[in-house]
């Protein structure tokens, strides 16, 4: 077995690690998943120094059969589908010059580099989907509110479980029943119908009409040559119109942005993290120093947006719209799970950026980078996706999303595609 | 003159309104705190259903409309107090909408009724801010009225019967330690302005008096009132420029994701409402004829007592159940309090037996009186002696009343005020005023 303080040296995955493993099986969490003894940051500068009094809920559940050995490196406050905003930029195994997709990068880079490793991270607008995607691993996002969120560091509270991220679909099958269940400290959890696991079976899927429209010829020719490895595993593949996703990608940040702007709100100075300001300062000023000087270019943009969305009148033309886009959206994909298991995209529209590219890259097409991630976690859906072909040696992902719950036919889709398509590995030499 | 007041009330929940510490009870500051009302990352709130239910029990006592379903919001400001910089409250579905309250016959329509939890309490000491966290989660309703108030002493006795009443149907202990908070919106002429958090009902009064007339001053030298928020302060007794009014539309409302939808009709189906006291006041009224301001005094002085005076209506009725309570029972309440279900049944006993005949006035008294204190029966008998005698005595000790007496009846209170207190019930109210006066006039012939 690869240690996992050799790979973090060479790939830059862990944002903080546990000396030793002293359990066989071993697992991770994004740096915005709280545990007892392990800083929490959530990618920023501005909680350095956070050490949570409690462990969150998915790792009291893991730690009774998996060793917790580090928490992942993240884009600042999940804000980002590069891993570039944070504390620390993890490397892409297939090659170290290149993104490993955001925000849980540190995630989908240690499921793929160590081996039988389970690594844990949110999803607010495809964090799961992208890393998964190019580090050519399977990283699945379940129901909001299938997996309690208790001792996640919220940026976003409406969206954005807690996933799993795996180099094997069995791992997701075997650890999505462990994470899962009721959690009175988590209301959102607590109205979730019985996970069941092996009834359904993956039999028609649903493609948006001009889906790969725009995206990279590699990206293309990996997912049209998937749709036809589909056809021929004779699943019914039927391209549909859904015109909202259009609709979807701005209301989505829109909401993104307002929840963010309050979750972010205590982060000030006052009670965790950085905490060396000047206290003769009025508490207004002392409080802006922090924000001013911790809070990354891409986060204060979000805190702005977010403002400005909710104040005065634009609270009903903006954030009240974007919650009935969502409605809108959440009809729209219900219209076509009465036909279909599934909706099938690319997980991004390329494969992964140079870091030094993305790190440049503007906000806007950073955001328009989540167009097939993002609309599912809008909409609370649950999606796995699934490598499904290379593209100059980095990897390409496939997005099957299914309607709230349904997390059995995703995972009935991954294991059926990992038996026809071979997964390869990074070739990891240390 | 328009007043309108937004009024917060602690919830009588045994643990706050989104964790599990205790609501109650801390010694030190600081003590009763916890990653959740500290607001810790990774933290989120799970619903007390306590609050809820208490919050539907006062909204149904304001006669508001209930939501079937209601969801909480953030509200956005930043001020050390408050960990998270957000409140937890609700915005758009309050617990009680929409609701009047009857001071009597006057209406005073409520604008809303809304849950919301308490921030931590602030105190500045020197250079230093110190914050104690107890407060913070606790659960609060904030009541909003409309300017339907027209003077402060009716906003002050609007709050004395609101939290009488409240206090009645969610079983509020008066512990002083709840006291009541409020800010009050008033207007003179046009604009408005809001006094923040005024402590208790003899401030509020205070802070509304005080600025009636400086509006009124303002505005007769020809100056226009800018809206603001004042601060009262209580040592000096008057009301100062705090800052600019925010607009509700400043605190960049949010839905609270973590909590959900409630389904608030479910939990109202279970919950069970008293009858307040004001129904109850209204209830003797329209029922059993009783003057409105006596059905007042009987309530406000306990609704058990209230209660008593209801079966003893049923069994002697009203006139005679009406002397006994207002007199000796009510004067002995205190004592009675404590056991009233035992002593119950040989108290009717005691009233029915006068009702039928069998005893006098006197023979009724003593027995009441002895029933209630358990004092022996001959002590009693001596001060029962002669009321006069009693009367005579206390003037012979407050000889300036005399003298008093002439210029204002009033002075007789004095010394009916001190033969009650000393014949502790043997007597009726209403004949001790009697001889009181009588007496009395006989003197300055």
């Amino acid at each position: 077995m690869t240690s996992y303080h050799d790979a973090d040296k060479k790939y830059n995955m862990f944002s903080g690690t546990a000396a030793a493993a002293d359990k066989k099986r071993t697992f991770s969490i994004s740096d915005d998943i709280v545990a007892r003894n392990f800083q929490a940051t959530a990618g920023s500068r501005m909680l350095e120094g956070y050490f949570p009094v409690f462990d969150s809920a998915v790792v009291s559940r893991m730690t009774a059969e998996n060793s917790l050995i580090g928490t992942t490196n993240m884009d600042e406050f999940g804000f980002g589908m590069f891993s570039v905003s944070g504390t620390k930029i993890p490397k892409n195994p297939f090659d170290p010059e290149r993104s490993c997709g955001g925000s849980c990068g540190g995630a989908a880079c240690a499921a793929s580099v160590l081996e039988d490793h389970v690594a844990l991270g949110t999803s607010a607008g495809g964090s799961i989907s992208s890393p998964a995607a190019f580090c050519g691993v399977f990283g699945l996002t379940p129901t909001f509110g299938r997996v309690s969120r208790y001792g996640q560091i919220d940026t976003v509270s409406s969206m954005g479980p807690v996933g799993i991220f795996a180099s094997k679909s069995e791992l997701l099958k075997k650890y999505l029943p462990v994470i899962s269940g009721k959690d009175e400290r988590d209301p959102t959890s607590t109205a979730q119908p019985e996970l069941k696991i092996g009834k359904k079976k993956l039999r028609s899927v649903a493609v948006p009409k001009g889906v790969t429209d725009g995206v990279s010829d590699g990206v293309r020719k990996a997912f049209d040559d998937s749709v036809n490895m589909l056809k021929s595993m004779s699943v019914n593949v039927e391209y549909v119109d859904m015109p909202i996703l259009r609709h979807a990608m701005p209301a989505h940040y829109i909401l993104c942005a307002t929840e963010a702007t309050t979750n972010l709100a205590g982060y000030c100075g006052m009670r965790c993290g950085q905490r060396d300001g000047d206290l003769s300062l009025p508490f207004n000023d002392y409080f802006a120093s922090f924000r001013s000087k911790y809070f990354g270019a891409e986060t204060k943009l979000r805190i702005i947006i977010g403002t400005y969305a909710t104040m005065g009148e634009n609270r009903r033309t903006m954030y009240l719209r974007s919650l009935g886009v969502r409605k809108l959206a959440i009809n729209s994909y219900n219209g076509i799970f009465k036909d279909h298991d599934a909706v099938l995209t690319p997980s991004m529209p390329y494969a992964a950026p140079k870091i030094a590219d993305a790190v440049i890259m503007s906000s806007v097409d950073s955001y328009m980078a989540s167009r097939f991630a993002a609309p599912p976690a809008f909409c609370g859906l649950p999606s796995v996706s699934v490598p499904c072909g290379y593209s100059d040696g980095l990897p390409v992902g496939m997005q099957f999303t299914a309607c709230h719950w349904n997390e059995d036919v995703l995972l009935d889709a991954a294991d059926l595609w990992e038996r026809s398509f071979i997964v390869k590995a990074p070739e990891v030499s240390l | 003159m328009r007043i309108g007041l937004e009024i917060h009330v602690q919830l009588p929940t045994r643990s706050k309104m989104f964790c599990s510490c205790p609501a109650t009870g801390a010694e030190g500051p600081n003590e009763h705190i916890c990653p959740g009302c500290m607001g810790m990352p990774g933290t989120r709130p799970s619903l007390n259903r306590a609050a809820v239910e208490t919050g539907i029990k006062i909204a149904r006592l304001l006669n508001c409309t209930v939501p079937d379903v209601a969801w909480f919001s953030r509200k956005v400001y930043y001020y050390p107090d408050i960990c998270r910089h957000y409140q937890i409250t609700q915005y758009e579905t309050p617990i009680g909408s929409k609701g009047v309250y009857y001071l009597g016959d006057k209406p005073i329509r409520i604008t809303r009724a809304h849950l919301e939890e308490d921030p931590g309490s602030m105190r500045i000491s020197g250079n230093n801010a110190l914050i104690d966290y107890n407060r913070s989660g606790m659960p609060l309703v904030e009541i909003v009225t409309e300017p339907d108030i027209s003077s402060p002493a009716e906003a002050r006795e609007f709050l004395k019967a609101l939290l009488r009443d409240i206090r009645h149907v969610t079983d509020l202990p008066d512990d002083g330690e709840r006291s009541i908070r409020a800010d009050c919106n008033i207007s003179v002429g046009t604009e408005r302005c809001e006094v923040k958090n005024v402590t208790g009902l003899k401030n509020v009064e205070r802070a509304l008096t005080y600025e009636a007339v400086r509006q009124t001053k303002v505005i007769r030298s020809g100056g226009k009132i800018v809206r603001e928020t004042r601060h009262y302060d209580e040592e000096r007794k008057v009301t100062t420029s705090a800052r600019k009014k925010e607009f509700e539309s400043d605190y960049a409302y949010i839905g609270e994701p973590h909590l959900g939808m409630i389904n608030v009709k479910k939990i109202a189906d279970s919950v069970v409402t008293k009858e307040s006291p004001h129904d109850m006041i209204l209830r003797f009224r329209n029922e059993l004829g009783v003057d409105e301001k006596i059905a007042a005094q009987i309530v406000g002085t306990s609704v058990e007592m209230a209660k008593l005076f209801e079966n003893l209506v049923k069994i002697v009725g009203t006139e005679s159940s009406l002397k006994w309570v207002t007199g000796p029972i009510s004067a002995n309440w205190k004592a009675l309090e404590k056991n009233v279900s035992e002593k119950t049944g040989p108290l009717t006993d005691v009233i029915a037996m006068h009702a039928k005949g069998k005893i006098n006035d006197v023979e009724c008294s003593i027995r009441i009186k002895e029933l209630i204190t358990g004092e022996d029966r001959k002590t009693t008998e001596r001060a029962a002696d002669d009321l006069d005698v009693i009367i005579r005595k206390a003037i012979e000790d407050n000889p300036s009343v005399v003298g008093d007496y002439k210029k204002s009846d009033k002075a007789a209170n004095r010394i009916i005020g001190a033969v009650m207190k000393s014949t502790g019930g043997v007597f009726s109210s209403s004949d001790i005023v009697e001889a009181t006066k009588r007496i009395l006039n006989d003197m300055i012939k």
